[in-house]
């Protein structure tokens, strides 16, 4: 009958290596003493590279202010990779919101002025990229990395047929007044991420969705048998996350006064670095808001001090890259992975 | 008298090939820990898979406090208070214990749109509490906790959701528990199973016979899918229980011993002290052309890890591998092929064939380096090789170009011997090689391991059952908790019965 079950194994040994892991695992998802100390070994690599220039109050107003749109879009990127998928949408979705956003505020191309109404009509229409984005993977089965590469592409698409191409200046003053704003000279941009990483923390800490979040992420087939609705929960993630990218096309556009079909480019890869360093792990189940915000930070000071220390943006990307593969080395137990595709 | 809580009444399963539940009557009383006994294969898997929902039997009722029931699944059978403990636990190694127990029922700690984690805490202390873990803080994360604590986690669970959907006495099924128990947390296991009794109805499923019998009330043996015995508390003692498992005395033709060879020549593979650690030790084998020798043991006793070293696939801890005189490390499945071993794994859709692929590239898989002609590989050579070995093993095939998936066990199993034999492998470890294959095929494979052995292959072999290892075997070894505790020698017609080995292996 055991056959049917599994591995049983060497006792003592086994509970051995297990306790350890699970120390380790904790320690990943509830303590951040692995991320405080990346944070601070960053810290005073850039402060000697820069000889003390990165740590002047107002270069770290600047750190803080580069780093709330990326920490917005980690944070909708990680709880999609938290239930064990991925989304690989996020530049399409973010255009096409950047679009619709920049119609809707006033401009000079279409009659609208929504003002502040405009967000949540674009929270809607990420968070219908989103659904779309989980019904595929979930109904149609289709792997979550392709479902979503696929259909980032087609809003992509979408944002640029919409606005003809063009940019799309925005006339309405208090959204650039806001994202260049300071609150007690903390930027406005990281305070929304913030406000959102505390809400996303909750939902992930406090309620039912986030119980099912992790125990998809950890184990989707177990899950399943304990009655969870893993589909619905996954739609619904997916769909948060969509709503989370038009929060951040919205700060992106604002920054800039201007709206264009190409806002999302090139703004997934620093995410997703973020995603990894902060320490959620890439096969689901581990890993939290914290760790998003803690990844961006780490991020954040590492491009910031090397664009200080006068590095060729070119080594920046190389160095980037290397990162993004040893924080992954280091989070995901490779050896549980019996053939890596 | 005794009232019985869920009933089976001639339960009937297949499979393609296999008829794995006959007619099996099976009732479970009240407050009573049943013994479900059984070898490996006897049925009781299946048996059980019925009983939680997973499989619908094919014929026969299945009685809920007298009432009859089709389960559509386990999560069924978990409403209505019957659920399997599995001995890993079946938890989400990630979460939390007490989100583990209430996962996905907590709808009664819902404080509006959040969870009430002090009132879930409680909740899960309490429940605790009653399988004996009140010491245990229920925020702990399930991953790293031992296997003990997993499956005593699984109990409250079941407790707790029987008393959610209002089950009274509620069935438990323990699958072998105790063989990743120490000895204190089987002892407290058994206290525990004591209590619970009281309210909940226990079936218990081990291969420690011992256990069996002083725990259960009543002991159901079960036998090439038929229950052979249903003895009362008393009635029982492990000899006797031994002798229901095994059966019927050993057929002298079945396994096709006038064609037994045994063996002769020189020592083809000698093993020295092998060990793995925390697998098991000390293994030392002389295996002779043309021999068969059996492993025999429970799952667990270390001869798959045996069979694994002998493959290259897992790296000794220490000792050493000779063939043919010469000592061989292997430090991958590549070097055993090398070395003329090849393993033909219990897994033949998942190791031991490419299933996607068609019936002469599997054959020629390992010997493409034998099928170029200057740098391309030849169709002609790679086809010619193919049809030699289909007809050879006899491979029941539409045509060489025939993917394997489509092929019965039976002949996928052949095409793997193909594989070896065109490999021109020495040694032969055969891990489980009749496993899923139906009567007929199985006669062509034992007679095939025959021809084997008699063209001067060595063989070490895993079986289903007892009889199977002593049958086809020339001597067999036992192991037990990762060490050989007897080697029986099984020539023609001096072969033992499986009931003087039994006592060996459990």
């Amino acid at each position: 009958m055991s056959d049917t079950i599994g591995s049983r194994g060497g006792m003592g040994a086994g509970i051995g290596t297990a306790l350890a892991r699970a120390r380790v695992s904790s320690f990943i998802s509830r303590g951040m003493n692995g991320q405080l100390v990346a944070l601070a070994i960053v810290l005073a690599i850039c402060a000697i590279g820069t000889g003390g220039m990165s740590l002047s109050p107002k270069n770290l107003q600047t750190i803080l202010s580069l780093a709330g749109i990326p920490l917005v879009i980690c944070l909708g990127i990680h709880q999609v990779v938290l239930v064990g998928a991925m989304d690989l949408s996020t530049e399409g979705v973010i255009s096409l919101c950047a679009v619709v956003a920049g119609f809707l505020i006033k401009n000079p191309l279409t009659k609208y002025d929504l003002g502040f109404w405009a967000v949540p009509l674009a929270a809607a229409i990420g968070g219908l990229a989103g659904l779309v984005n989980g019904l595929v993977n979930t109904k149609i089965r289709m792997p979550s990395f392709i479902a979503t590469l696929g259909l980032g592409w087609v809003a992509q698409g979408l944002a640029v047929v919409a606005s003809r191409g063009n940019s799309i200046k925005m006339l309405d003053p208090s959204f650039q007044l806001f994202t260049n704003g300071n609150l007690l000279e903390v930027p406005n941009t990281i305070i929304v991420a913030l406000v959102l990483g505390a809400i996303l923390f909750a939902i992930q800490r406090r309620t039912r969705l986030g119980t099912y979040m992790y125990a998809i992420g950890g184990d989707e087939a177990l899950a399943r048998q304990a009655g969870i609705k893993v589909d619905r929960v996954k739609i619904a993630v997916f769909a948060i996350t969509g709503c989370v990218y038009a929060l951040a096309a919205i700060l992106l556009i604002s920054r800039l006064a201007s709206s264009n079909p190409r806002a999302g480019k090139d703004l997934m890869f620093p995410a997703m670095t973020a995603v990894a360093v902060g320490g959620v792990s890439l096969s689901g189940g581990i890993g939290g808001a914290l760790n998003a915000v803690f990844g961006t930070l780490i991020v954040t000071v590492l491009n910031n001090g090397m664009v200080l220390m006068k590095i060729s943006p070119y080594v920046q990307n190389a160095v980037n890259g290397i990162v993004l593969i040893v924080a992954v080395a280091l989070t995901i137990d490779r050896k549980k992975i019996g053939i890596i595709k | 008298m005794s009232e019985a809580i869920l009933e089976l009444r001639g339960i009937s399963k297949s499979f393609p090939g296999v008829a794995a539940l006959k007619s099996v009557d099976l009732r479970v009383d009240r407050n009573e820990i049943l013994g479900l006994v059984g070898e490996n294969g006897a049925g009781k898997s299946t048996l059980m898979k019925v009983v939680i929902g997973f499989y619908r039997a094919d014929e026969g009722k299945y009685l809920l406090r007298g009432e009859e029931v089709a389960l559509g699944g386990p999560d069924d059978a978990i409403r209505a208070g019957v659920g399997m403990v599995f001995q890993e636990g079946c938890m989400v190694p990630n979460l939390s214990v007490m989100d583990n127990l209430f996962l996905a029922n907590e709808r009664g700690f819902a404080r509006g749109p959040l969870i009430d984690r002090k009132r879930m805490a409680e909740a899960a202390r309490a429940q605790l509490e009653e399988v004996g873990l009140g010491s245990l803080d229920p925020r702990t994360s399930v991953g790293g906790l031992p296997a003990s604590r997993k499956q005593m986690i699984e109990i409250a669970r079941l407790l707790w959701l029987s008393k959610l959907y209002g089950s009274e006495n509620p069935v438990l099924i323990l699958d072998e528990p105790t063989t990743v128990l120490q000895e204190s947390e089987t002892e407290m296991l058994f206290r525990i199973l004591g209590e619970l009794k009281k309210r909940a109805s226990i079936i218990f499923i081990s291969h420690r016979l011992e256990e069996v019998v002083s725990l259960s009330d009543r002991i159901v043996v079960l036998k090439d899918g038929v229950v052979v015995s249903d003895l009362e508390r008393g009635k029982a003692d492990v000899p006797s229980i031994e002798r229901l498992m095994v059966g019927h005395e050993l057929a002298a033709e079945h396994y096709r011993e006038t064609m037994q060879a045994g063996p002769r020549g020189v020592v083809a593979l000698s093993v020295r002290d092998l060990s793995l650690s925390g697998k098991f030790e000390g293994f030392s084998l002389d295996l002779r052309e043309g021999e068969i020798v059996g492993l025999v043991g429970l799952l667990g006793s270390g001869k798959e890890d045996v069979c694994r070293c002998l493959g290259g696939s897992e790296a000794p801890s220490s000792g050493s591998i000779s063939i043919r005189g010469r000592v061989s490390r292997f430090s991958s499945p590549k070097d055993a092929i090398a070395a003329g071993i090849g393993v033909i794994p219990i897994d033949r859709r998942n190791e031991g064939l490419a299933t996607s692929l068609d019936v002469a590239s599997n054959i020629n898989l390992l010997v493409l380096s034998r099928m170029r002609r200057g740098p391309f590989l030849s169709p002609a050579l790679e086809r010619k090789s193919a049809l030699k070995w289909i007809s050879e093993c006899m491979i029941k095939t539409p045509s060489p170009q025939t993917a394997c998936a489509t092929l019965s066990g039976g002949n996928q199993q052949k095409v793997v011997i193909a594989k070896w034999l065109a490999a021109e492998a020495g040694i032969l470890v055969l891990d489980h090689p009749t496993r899923g294959i139906d009567v007929g095929a199985k006669d062509e494979i034992y007679r095939r391991i025959r021809e084997l052995s008699a063209a001067g292959l060595s063989i070490i072999v895993m079986c289903d059952t007892l009889e199977e290892d002593i049958g086809l075997s020339d001597r067999i070894l036992v192991m037990k908790d990762g060490r050989t505790v007897r080697e029986i020698p099984c020539p023609r017609g001096g072969k033992p019965t499986p009931l003087d080995v039994i006592g060996y292996v459990v």
